[in-house]
């Protein structure tokens, strides 16, 4: 945690507004993003972001600093989501931890030129297939690397096993794979 | 020409994707409605009004029984008393099975008070 985000939360948590809303200024993007690909509703994601804070700043006394403040928060817009979403929350710990393999996470290195075109093309692509997954891939696929937590943050921010966490990131991956290979075959076929 | 990718640059082209997924732009800034939300919502107190409220009518209560049992004139306690132990005593002779039935519905009670909460953990 920056040094000078732990004196804002010192400050904040002593009721000094103006902490406060440096603080809110900082993460808001991250938890409304994190809000939107769940919800996938602008003025819903935009009441749950706002929701958030105004629960932190009622809470910032018992935050501790165990845990990255963008963590604790990423952990109430969660429980904000599961609030709304039911279903979240049993779809998430229905993955079980059956897989606990992953794709290697290497740097992009395709190594032909030629490719670019087409890799935008397919990027574009995947990127449209990753807002279609279901809300429980997104969840985790968003917290995963958009909001670069470790796959041991996920669980600790979601309250589930670790082994869960990889098996659902693993099967999202499986599905973007799925996805990649209908691309594939409209290639062969045109 | 084959099209088809390998399964490593299958890999590396959705670990591509994931990385560049773009984060959403916020419409507008919360910081305002927030700020004006904190304003009107004060934190709460460790103990507030209502806490200091309920604890002397309480202490009320437990002081005016307290007050009336010291104050009872002698024959009442005693006719009290001998109440109880009939009160008892007739509970032992003539309903031996109106404890076991009152404690078999107040558990039933407790536990029909479970099902909505358990309702909502399985709809979780």
């Amino acid at each position: 945690m920056p040094d000078n985000e732990t004196t804002l939360i010192q400050k904040a948590q002593k009721g000094d507004h103006d902490a406060f809303a440096a603080l809110v200024d900082e993460h808001q993007r991250y938890i409304y993003n994190l809000a939107l690909r769940v919800v996938k509703d602008e003025n819903e994601a935009l009441d749950l972001t706002q929701e958030t804070f105004v629960r932190a700043w009622t809470a910032l006394p018992n935050f501790k600093g165990q845990s990255q403040l963008r963590t604790w928060l990423y952990r109430i817009v969660t429980n904000l989501c599961y609030n709304r979403l039911p279903a979240l929350r049993r779809s998430l710990t229905d993955f079980g931890d059956d897989v606990m393999e992953d794709i290697p996470e290497n740097n992009l290195t395709l190594g032909n030129p030629s490719h670019d075109f087409e890799s935008n093309e397919t990027r574009s692509y995947l990127h449209h297939a990753i807002e279609e997954l279901d809300e429980n891939y997104r969840l985790l696929i968003n917290l995963r690397y958009q909001n670069e937590l470790s796959y041991e943050e996920i669980a600790s921010t979601l309250n589930l096993p670790l082994g869960t966490v990889k098996t659902g990131i693993f099967r999202a991956k499986a599905q973007l794979r799925n996805a990649l290979a209908t691309l594939e075959d409209s290639w062969t076929t045109t | 020409m084959d099209n088809h990718l390998t399964p490593q640059q299958q890999d590396l082209l959705i670990e591509d994707a994931l990385k560049t997924f773009p984060l959403a732009p916020m419409p507008r800034s919360i910081t305002p409605n927030v700020m004006a939300r904190i304003q009107t919502n004060t934190r709460p107190a460790i103990v507030t009004l209502n806490d200091f409220a309920l604890s002397l009518v309480i202490a009320v209560c437990i002081g005016a029984i307290l007050f009336a049992l010291q104050n009872l004139p002698a024959v009442a306690v005693m006719e009290f008393r001998k109440q109880s132990i009939l009160l008892v005593q007739g509970f032992l002779v003539n309903a031996r099975w109106l404890v076991p039935s009152m404690m078999f519905g107040l558990a039933s009670l407790f536990v029909a008070l479970t099902i909505p909460y358990l309702g909502r953990q399985l709809m979780k």
